[in-house]
């Protein structure tokens, strides 16, 4: 273990500004949303006070891969159009896109690699809930594969200054990228997104999506579904070669995730093979 | 020189010419480096599984489907089949996973079919980079056809043409 390592990211993570930050109107909406007295104007309002925001979000719902077909020229009408939740979707893409769409040193992501990951985890996750009955929590596990690797910016200096340790932990001890990552740093990259969450006061089913997504077997019952779900785009993204970096494949594909959703082996394959179009289909949006 | 680089996505087929560079980011998906040595051209197909059972749909995605579409554009090109030599890269494994989970294996799947094609169409295979568990990023430059894999933070080159 490097302690001076492990104390750097300490002071890090207790010091809110050097985490990222997303617009305010991110967790102002998800928060809006849960709650089922919610108006649909408070909700326009709200995101129509950010006029740069507002650009992209229109622009994202007259896109291919969200337009209904219909020009959308307001957030009102947007609503209307294509429902609350699909907009809080787009409000998401709109926010985290500066914050992962860059180089990420350490985990050798090349600008843009993180991006297009989110995006193909989060549509890939949206997919299997709604293949397996579970469209109410198919705009969650969307928001949860776009944002769930957000700790990788923040530690991936980190991981640059201890890159060999951390393999040769993988490799002696037979354990995961993440779990070496946390023996040797103190900390995983998961815990560090879940820190991140925690500050932009994102509801507890993303925390829980993004400190466990390597993980399922661990995450808490309530939220099993949503984590299993992320897990598998995850895991399948990275082993098509979308998003993976110097962790390469180290990393389990549980078979925990599998059984809690009920995913067999031809699902998941037909997934992995889909794999093409789903990509062309983000580029619309990346 | 002025070198162009190309970016070869899942499930593509590209081919260019001297000096272009071919790049394709690999994980259980196996990366085939044709090249014409005398020609100067070559090309690089990204196959994602072994085996078509979309019927010739969409016959980049599969190594029995790809490999010989490759060939085909090359010889349209203008190389010669006994001109060519191949290399491949690719078909890591999940690090963990429990042994009924198929695609678990798709890697070693992939680099089974990818040769078996290679030895049907009797291109031969000089070198190739496969298995394990790293993520790879290759380079395919056609100047000389030499192949650069980046992987785990660390780059080798593979030079048989």
């Amino acid at each position: 273990m490097h302690a001076h390592i492990k104390q750097r990211i300490e002071s890090t993570i207790n010091n809110i500004a050097a985490l990222p930050t997303i617009p305010e109107v991110a967790a102002k909406i998800l928060n809006m949303v849960n709650d089922p007295d919610v108006s649909f104007k408070a909700v326009a309002e709200e995101i129509s006070k950010d006029q740069a925001m507002t650009t992209n979000i229109l622009k994202l719902c007259n896109s291919a891969y969200f337009s209904k077909g219909k020009e959308i020229s307001s957030i009102d009408r947007a609503i209307v159009t294509l429902g609350i939740r699909e907009v809080t979707n787009i409000v998401m893409v709109v926010a985290a896109k500066p914050l992962l769409d860059k180089f990420v040193i350490g985990y050798d992501l090349a600008k843009g690699e993180l991006w297009k990951q989110g995006l193909l985890v989060g549509t890939m996750a949206k997919r299997i809930a709604v293949q397996r009955n579970r469209k109410d929590i198919a705009d969650i596990v969307f928001t949860g594969g776009i944002i769930h690797n957000i700790g990788k910016t923040v530690l991936a200096i980190f991981v640059q200054n201890t890159y060999n340790d951390i393999m040769n932990e993988v490799t002696a001890n037979n354990v995961t990228f993440s779990e070496a990552e946390k023996s040797v740093m103190g900390y995983s990259h998961e815990e560090i997104s879940e820190k991140v969450l925690e500050k932009w006061n994102f509801p507890p089913v993303l925390k829980a999506i993004s400190r466990y997504y390597s993980d399922p077997e661990n995450a808490p019952k309530e939220f099993k579904q949503e984590v299993s779900i992320v897990h598998i785009a995850n895991t399948v993204s990275i082993m098509a070669g979308i998003g993976i970096g110097s962790d390469g494949l180290f990393h389990q594909l549980s078979s925990d995730a599998l059984e809690a959703t009920g995913i067999k082996n031809e699902d998941l394959e037909e997934l992995f093979s889909k794999i093409p179009e789903m990509t062309k289909q983000v580029q619309e949006i990346q | 020189m002025n070198q162009t680089l190309i970016n070869v996505g899942v499930a593509q087929v590209k081919i260019g010419q001297n000096p272009t560079i071919l790049r394709t980011i690999l994980g259980s998906c196996v990366g085939i480096c044709i090249y014409d040595r005398i020609k100067k051209t070559g090309g690089l197909a990204h196959i994602l599984l072994p085996l078509d059972t979309a019927k010739g749909a969409t016959p980049e995605k599969y190594a029995d489907t790809a490999i010989p579409l490759l060939v085909q554009r090359l010889l349209k090109e203008g190389c010669k089949r006994e001109n060519m030599s191949a290399k491949i890269a690719g078909g890591a494994s999940m690090f963990k996973f429990q042994s009924n989970v198929t695609l678990g294996q798709i890697g070693d799947r992939n680099i089974e079919e990818t040769k078996k094609i290679l030895e049907e169409l009797k291109i031969p295979l000089l070198e190739e980079d496969t298995g394990g568990n790293t993520g790879r990023v290759i380079d395919f430059f056609l100047d000389d056809g030499h192949m650069k894999v980046k992987a785990a933070g660390k780059e080798k080159m593979y030079y048989k043409v």
